[in-house]
């Protein structure tokens, strides 16, 4: 949902449309991270809508006006969406209504679920969060089992922590800039999107006590076919 | 560095249990807020919000700091949600209230946030620093063992912190389904007995003792309610009508606002 750049929820939707073999697929948008603010259910419309998905959200907060069986509408889309806030609060919150379990089986039945920030955190069995200027680590739902960083590049305290957590013991892991994504299939690595030119992700394991940064290939969405076969060359 | 809430030594327990009321439910009628703040012995009180039960909302935010900033108090907030952006230490900020307000939302949602962040154990300390918790709705049910809840849609039991024994149904007048809810489970003994409060009511407790119920409304009414031989019975406690402000001074806000620049210059003349 990056303002004036489709890229990556034109992708998402592609997946998922393929997963569910559908036109318009169902897209189901949670944004508990952010203690369900309106203008965030908004803006998740106004980038998802009806022409192009069969669109609806859960309030973990106003459940007494929502659904009824969450796990029965969550298992019945072709997408889940996570919007990204706190991690901490999202974990919370998801694990009080038991939507962790939810989740997982909604993954196991082939649910395509995406998320970016907070929500792409919350996949990995441990999330690196900035929190109170310092970072740290924090249990996600831990179907990816991998560690995973967000916003790498936008302060500069983020690399030494990330690096210094996977040294010190936390699984190693992905690490990833804004505009960049990680498409899993299953628990693998399937490949590396972005939708500006210059977003990375990066690999980060412990090596004999000291972590190493793999930088990873990615695909630029934005490319066109031309600029696509100058960049293969 | 000294103990944030030592120099409350020596002061009561209190907790303040609304059914519904205050800045956010009534927003013409400050009967209700302002008992709250007279609770705190401080004459220019600490009043922090927690809104974490409406998912930090900015409407309730908003609304907080519009009923209290005018007053003579010194009101802030903490929002659990934006604490990546807004960093507060919140062991030392909460112990350094005089009143800590909890909002209304979801009661499953605000337990399991508070969990997450170690907020159980901080408002315990606050509560036994005399510290007063004040609350309405899900901010009300918290403090007892039990709670009915819409936090899953339907009403339902749910456990609270459990620093008052015994329940708490909250709306008691104002929302149909809640209240058979309620009765069968306390005639069931799936909760212990305890308090059905109207809108517009509100218990005090100091220690774990209801001492008093105060209303902002003449017909808001708070139910004890416990099972007798299987079956739940009601007994309404009228509580003690609390005035109405005078009509509002507008010249108040300055006179506050005197008053803090009067403080704030005494206190510079003594650092100098």
């Amino acid at each position: 949902m990056e303002a004036g750049n489709p890229l990556l929820d034109d992708y998402v939707l592609g997946v998922a449309a393929a997963a569910g073999a559908r036109e318009r697929p169902k897209v189901c948008f949670l944004p508990t991270a952010s203690g369900d603010a309106d203008h965030y259910v908004v803006r998740f419309y106004r980038h998802f809508p009806a022409s192009r998905c069969e669109s609806s959200h859960v309030s973990l907060f106003r459940r007494d006006c929502g659904t009824d069986d969450l796990r029965a509408h969550l298992l019945d889309q072709d997408l889940v969406y996570v919007g990204g806030g706190s991690v901490i609060c999202l974990m919370g919150v998801l694990r009080a209504h038991g939507l962790d379990v939810a989740l997982r089986e909604a993954w196991e039945a082939g649910v395509v679920l995406c998320g970016l920030s907070a929500g792409s955190l919350c996949w990995f069995s441990e999330a690196m969060t900035g929190y109170h200027g310092a970072s740290r680590p924090v249990a996600g739902i831990g179907l990816i089992p991998a560690s995973n960083a967000v916003h790498y590049d936008k302060e500069p305290h983020r690399r030494p922590a990330y690096h210094a957590a996977v040294a010190g013991g936390m699984p190693g892991g992905y690490a990833v800039e804004d505009g960049a994504a990680l498409h899993f299939a299953g628990e693998d690595l399937a490949r590396v999107v972005s939708s500006r030119p210059g977003a990375r992700a990066y690999r980060v394991d412990a090596v004999s006590g000291e972590a190493v940064e793999l930088s990873l290939a990615t695909d630029y969405l934005g490319a066109t076919p031309a600029e696509e076969a100058v960049l293969a060359a | 560095m000294p103990d944030p809430g030592a120099r409350r030594a020596g002061r009561t327990p209190t907790i303040f249990a609304m059914g519904g009321g205050g800045f956010t439910m009534e927003p013409g009628n400050p009967a209700l807020d302002d008992y709250i703040r007279s609770l705190a012995p401080a004459r220019e009180p600490k009043v922090c919000l927690l809104p974490t039960a409406g998912g930090d909302s900015e409407d309730q935010i908003r609304r907080f700091h519009a009923a209290f900033d005018d007053q003579l108090c010194v009101a802030t907030h903490i929002s659990l949600f934006r604490l990546g952006t807004r960093p507060v230490p919140l062991r030392e900020h909460l112990l350094g209230q005089d009143v800590i307000y909890v909002g209304g939302g979801s009661m499953i949602n605000l337990l399991a946030l508070w969990r997450a962040h170690g907020f159980d154990a901080i408002l315990r300390e606050a509560w036994q620093a005399g510290i007063v918790l004040a609350g309405l709705s899900a901010g009300s049910m918290c403090w007892f063992e039990w709670g009915v809840t819409r936090s899953i849609g339907r009403p339902v039991p749910a456990r609270g912190l459990g620093f008052l024994p015994g329940s708490n149904s909250v709306h008691y007048d104002g929302e149909r389904e809640r209240r058979p809810v309620y009765l069968e489970a306390v005639a069931h003994g799936d909760v212990p007995p305890g308090w059905g409060v109207d809108d517009g009511a509100g218990l005090l407790f100091r220690g774990t003792r209801l001492a008093e119920v105060v209303a902002s409304r003449p017909r808001a009414r708070a139910h004890r309610v416990h099972a007798v031989a299987g079956e739940a019975v009601e007994e309404v406690i009228e509580p003690r009508l609390l005035k109405a402000r005078p009509h509002t001074d507008p010249r108040a806000p300055l006179a506050v606002q005197e008053m803090r620049d009067l403080r704030a210059a005494r206190r510079g003349h003594r650092r100098g």
